[in-house]
């Protein structure tokens, strides 16, 4: 991913502003997930992005970043509430986006910051799902390419919501109150003005810092670091929004895959099937493979977890009714085989 | 469950012979390249090890003498040799530098009850160097391979650490 967006944006911010054949080539070449969204894309833009952005885009036309701007503008404009709340949604999430502009961003304050979380929402909701429609969104260098992509973006990110919702539903849901906030703010006209100021500032800081990190990692780690970077760190909101969620992640998840029983065998490293995993040979909890178990029974026949003799069947069979029928069932036919 | 139960067990007692020892060769070096990574990933304090060369079973490992002992300040090698139905049987473990211990024999090789007897399939080379290296701090002169150090650690401790300092600042460094 990150290789995707890097080489996406160098080409198109050196032809700056009349490359969005090449951009899109990149980008499709980056992501075959996008062919058909592109085409969406080129036919909407036709008829809907000469409208957008007359006046922004000529400001946005020399500096490279012009497409977040002229995508938030046509958000907003352009779609009703329905793109805002999934972008609301999605700002939880894709808070990193906002972060890792934020510095560009940042002297507008924490309304900017924000609003830059906001405005980035459509592309990020796109970038989320797939971080390359964000990338190339990000890429355009040109005003009026970037923001016919940004409008293009804005329409992935409306299709990519629905799918990328499903996945982070449930990081919105816990952020869905800091949203709230963000959305008057984000509303608000000001933003304009800071974004422009910052695009002018920092053409080269914000592709580096904002694609190399966050787009490719995609994780939120990722933020955290960008977070390192702001100088003025943005607004609360901001890292309230994008801590959280590697928080949960590592909380929620790592432990998740961890605990339970193991998925391979400790012994021979395979992985344990069903039958292995309900296959509970011993007291001490010590799981492994029937083939291990079978080994070690040919041999010393202690359990490898704790060191004491396996016990006949019948304890086996005992210990596997507490697990259920199921593990029963197992351990008769486990004992038969060691009969055997 | 039981119909795959009984495919099981017919296909274990007609074939058992011929196909346990090529799966506990291939278990083997999975297990080993599982604990290899394990080492890498999560380095016991004070120990290192891998592969010597190519060969995935035989490794060389280094561990430092720990502060507070004889041994302190000392670079102790280690040869480990997988057997190659490694994780039902211990690995082999030999100093390669010398050291004065009641519990390596002079060819180097450690004495230890869980490289012996009390092996476990579910220990690794990550506890295994761990245990190597808690002898520096405690020797089991209950279950030495060289009495007389095993004699002199019980009888003059500031002798035998004198010499184990002795020996250690001549070899291990």
């Amino acid at each position: 991913m990150v290789s995707d967006s890097i080489s996406a944006v160098p080409i198109p911010s050196a032809a700056n502003t009349k490359n969005p054949g090449k951009k899109k080539r990149t980008n499709r070449s980056a992501k075959l997930k996008q062919y058909k969204i592109d085409a969406r894309r080129e036919q909407w833009l036709s008829q809907g992005v000469v409208k957008s952005k007359g006046c922004k885009d000529g400001v946005d036309d020399d500096v490279v970043h012009a497409p977040p701007p002229s995508v938030n503008h046509g958000k907003h404009s352009l779609e009703p509430l329905n793109t805002r709340r999934e972008g609301e949604e999605d700002d939880g999430l894709i808070h990193h986006d906002s972060d890792s502009e934020s510095p560009t961003n940042c002297p507008a304050g924490v309304l900017c910051g924000n609003d830059s979380g906001t405005n980035f929402t459509g592309s990020s909701s796109g970038g989320s799902s797939s971080s390359s429609s964000s990338s190339s969104s990000g890429g355009c260098c040109s005003g009026n390419i970037t923001e016919e992509e940004g409008e293009e973006e804005e329409e992935e990110g409306e299709d990519d919501d629905d799918g990328c919702l499903d996945d982070w539903e449930a990081m919105a849901d816990a952020l869905a109150a800091d949203d709230k906030h963000e959305n008057p703010c984000s509303d608000s006209p000001p933003v304009v003005l800071p974004r422009e100021g910052s695009n002018l500032e920092s053409p080269n800081s914000k592709p580096e810092s904002s694609r190399l990190v966050p787009w490719g990692s995609g994780s939120s780690r990722a933020w955290r670091a960008d977070d390192a970077f702001r100088p003025q760190s943005l607004p609360n909101l901001s890292k309230q929004h994008s801590m959280p969620n590697p928080d949960r992640r590592c909380v929620g998840g790592v432990p998740w895959a961890r605990v339970s029983t193991p998925s391979s065998c400790p012994i021979c490293c395979e992985d344990l099937d069903l039958t292995d995993t309900s296959f509970l040979p011993c007291f001490c909890g010590f799981r492994l493979c029937l083939f291990c178990h079978k080994r070690i029974l040919e041999e010393d026949g202690r359990c490898p977890g704790c060191r004491k003799p396996y016990e006949c069947e019948p304890v086996e069979t005992e210990a596997s009714v507490h697990g259920g029928s199921l593990t029963l069932r197992l351990a008769r036919s486990c004992s038969m085989i060691e009969r055997s | 469950m039981m119909i795959s139960g009984g495919g099981g067990k017919s296909s274990w007692s007609s074939s058992t012979s011929s196909w346990v020892p090529t799966t506990s060769v291939s278990a083997s070096g999975k297990r080993i390249q599982r604990e290899m990574v394990e080492l890498n990933n999560d380095p016991p304090p004070d120990c290192s090890a891998g592969p010597k060369g190519d060969n995935l079973y035989h490794w060389i490992a280094t561990i430092i003498g720990t502060p507070g002992t004889p041994y302190q300040g000392g670079i102790f090698f280690l040869d480990i040799k997988f057997p190659s139905d490694y994780p039902f049987k211990p690995p082999q473990v030999v100093f390669k530098t010398r050291i004065y211990h009641c519990n390596v024999d002079p060819d180097g090789l450690v004495s230890m009850g869980i490289l012996k007897d009390d092996w476990s399939p579910a220990l690794t080379i990550t506890k295994v160097l761990l245990a190597v290296r808690s002898i520096f701090t405690n020797p089991d002169h209950y279950n030495a391979v060289v009495p007389g150090i095993a004699h002199l650690y019980s009888g003059d401790r500031a002798k035998h650490d004198g010499i184990a300092a002795e020996w250690t600042v001549r070899f291990a460094k």
